[in-house]
């Protein structure tokens, strides 16, 4: 049986009453994330185009559907906004983050942020935590430790512990030609993910994967990985610009949804254990 | 969570899944008594599946030296302390298992090792308990004590890391129960690594996920014995399949040992994984220790191990153990000879109750010459 709850979307605007008389009347927050068209999209999340675009302030909320949850609320929320072509949509995503986490290991996690998507604009939206069966996401996930890889981090234990030192590798045999294919299949057959193929083990060229769900725990690498990213640091945290295609049907769809994630390292959060929000309102009309 | 039933503890319990045995299990037995630690299947392993890059740090076998030795840091005391009492009843065990003892949004009690926790794989070698007191002598049972203790997965029948894993990148072979990472599927959350109470799944950080013991399936499922068996020097180790207890088969080495005899038992039953390598338990380390380790069958074990001299059945089957590569899923004694066979009776390997022992002339008066003690 499909599960009786849809998450039918209420938007609910927030207005501060001020008391009569008041002179100046701030702008009321914004209820949905609008994206801005522009003719390109830009690629740092620095470039003045960003300006034109209006920044929508999420809250986040903990993961705290399914096991493992989250229990501790860190951060608290995430500014977002989004600018788009004809074929692409970018979104800036600014979150305070007081530590750059980028190196994983056994007990170190890396920051990272995740937009997501459904695949299928329908007058029900799937379940927000990552979907659910028959009802597909498509999430645009970006990590810090990839960011660091893309800018050079290497490959070897000593990038990791520079002062570790490794006798041999048997792909680094002087009988095998560095660099031939001989050598590089002894290297793959050392790295079991690797050699599967799996698109965590790299090697990288994109700090961003695109993925796929339907529901918790099915988490799945699209079939393509054309979306576009990458982060920096700021003075107070991660300023980090996810760029993808514009999704199919979204134009014509009468009420689409998003929705976003951030991962804090420093708190040990990963997969299940992220702040996120709820469905966001987002308009990609054509604005005036 | 579900109600599944572990014979170990001798009831039920709640697990994340339904109960759903393999249709056969991996076993092992293990006799501590026979170890020396020379690390031998810790190279074994190393040499054969962790040679890589991101894998440097990684024993999926190990040996330490109980009960200061450890790896990674205090593996087995951070998880103790955290569970609290455990309390036995009998051979029913009365306190929580790690899946019972879940805090609020976790799957299972545990713990995350870091890096440093890595850092020195044979801390506490050869430490004994207890002090060296003036006028100590030798005196039996021994003050201090200490023993090795090697560890490789267990390839537990209800296992943590599996449970742990919110995206099902771990599962349990139905044919032979061996425990695997998918490598394809793993993305990196490390719930395994903190899930897994003898610490025995490890982060690659250079591919970014977790990897396992594996054991060494290639070969098992050519009938032969793992890496780390075949090089065992002290030949402590066999590997075979386990039946449920109340299937026991007496011709089955493991069920002989594990449920005919009792005298190899689980590594830490109260966390209620029903680990599959049993552990024929020192006999000079004491009781309250060993008990706490292998549960409360752990004295009894040893009063059977110690009658093995008089015992041709038992002293025979451990006489058996590294005698051949390949898996001896059956055995049996004839008179002073002991045969381990393939499941239909087929024989692999004979070898004699007692080695016969030569006794040579210190001169040998044929050549004029004086023998020395090597080869
Ligand atoms: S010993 Fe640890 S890694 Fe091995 S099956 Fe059990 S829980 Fe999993
Ligand atoms: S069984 Fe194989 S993979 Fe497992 S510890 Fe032994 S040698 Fe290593």
């Amino acid at each position: 049986m499909r599960p009786l709850y849809r998450f039918v979307v209420i938007s609910i605007s927030f207005t501060f009453l001020l008391p009569a008389g008041c002179q100046k009347t701030p702008p009321p927050p914004l209820t949905e994330v609008a994206a801005v068209k522009a003719s390109s999209i830009p690629a740092k999340s620095d470039a003045a185009a960003w300006n034109a675009a209006p920044e929508f302030v999420a809250k986040l909320i903990l993961q705290d559907l399914v096991e493992p949850r989250l229990m501790t609320a860190s951060t608290p929320e995430v500014r977002v906004r989004a600018i788009r072509t004809d074929r692409e949509i970018a979104f800036r995503l600014e979150w305070e983050d007081a530590t750059r986490n980028d190196l994983a290991d056994p007990g170190n996690f890396c920051d990272a942020c995740a937009i997501q998507l459904p695949q299928k604009f329908e007058p029900t939206v799937p379940a927000p935590q990552m979907g659910e069966a028959g009802k597909t996401v498509e999430i645009t996930y970006w990590n810090a430790g990839w960011q660091a890889k893309v800018e050079g981090r290497g490959d070897a234990i000593t990038d990791i512990y520079p002062n570790a030192t490794v006798d041999h590798y048997p792909f680094d045999a002087k009988s095998l030609e560095k660099g031939s294919p001989q050598q590089q299949e002894m290297a793959k057959r050392y790295a079991p993910a690797r050699a599967l193929g799996n698109a965590m083990a790299g090697p990288r060229d994109t700090p961003v994967q695109d993925l796929i769900a339907d529901g918790p725990g099915t988490i799945t690498p699209a079939a393509a990985n054309g979306s576009k990213g990458s982060g920096q640091r700021t003075a107070k945290g991660w300023a980090v610009v996810l760029s993808r295609r514009l999704p199919e049907g979204i134009a014509a769809a009468a009420n689409p949804q998003i929705a976003f994630a951030v991962w804090d390292g420093a708190k040990e959060e990963v997969g299940a254990k992220k702040m996120r929000t709820a469905w966001i309102n987002f308009n990609v009309k054509d604005q005036p | 969570m579900a109600r599944v039933y572990n014979w170990q503890i001798r009831r039920e319990m709640s697990y994340w899944y339904p109960e759903n045995r393999p249709q056969k299990q991996f076993a092992a037995v293990f006799d501590i008594n026979k170890c020396i630690a020379c690390q031998t299947c810790t190279l074994a392993c190393k040499t054969t599946w962790t040679s890589g890059k991101g894998q440097e740090y990684m024993l999926w076998n190990n040996v330490e030296s109980k009960p200061y030795g450890c790896y990674p840091l205090a593996w087995d005391l951070k998880l103790l302390k955290q569970l609290g009492p455990q309390q036995w009843n009998g051979g029913g065990y009365e306190g929580r298992t790690i899946f019972e003892a879940a805090p609020a949004g976790q799957r299972v009690l545990g713990w995350r090792p870091d890096d440093h926790d890595f850092s020195y794989p044979n801390v506490g070698e050869d430490d004994c308990a207890g002090k060296i007191e003036n006028g100590t002598n030798l005196h039996f049972p021994h003050l201090t004590w200490f023993f090795y203790l090697a560890r490789i997965c267990n390839h537990c029948t209800y296992p943590a890391c599996l449970a742990s894993c919110p995206r099902g990148s771990i599962y349990k072979r139905p044919e032979d129960g061996i425990v695997l990472v998918d490598q394809g599927r793993c993305r990196g959350y490390r719930e395994c690594t903190q899930g897994c109470p003898y610490k025995k799944v490890f982060f690659n950080p250079l591919t970014g996920t977790s990897e396992k013991c594996i054991a060494c399936y290639p070969k098992f499922e050519n009938k032969l014995q793992q890496q780390c068996f075949l090089n065992c020097i002290g030949k402590i180790r066999m590997a075979g399949y386990i039946s449920q207890p109340e299937n026991a088969i007496p011709e089955n080495p493991i069920d002989y040992l594990v449920h005919v005899r009792k005298v190899a038992l689980p590594l830490f039953p109260q966390f209620g994984l029903e680990p599959n390598v049993y552990y024929i338990p020192p006999i000079h380390a004491p009781d309250s220790f060993l008990r706490q380790m292998f549960g409360p069958g752990a004295a009894a074990a040893i009063e059977t191990y110690r009658k093995a001299p008089d015992d041709p059945d038992l002293a025979g089957l451990l006489s058996l153990f590294g005698c051949s590569e390949q898996v001896m899923p059956r055995w049996k004694r004839e008179n002073d000879t002991i045969i381990g066979a393939e499941e239909n009776g087929a024989e692999i390997v004979r070898v004699p109750l007692r080695e016969p022992v030569y006794i040579r002339e210190a001169f040998d008066k044929k050549y004029n010459v004086a023998r020395v003690n090597c080869p």
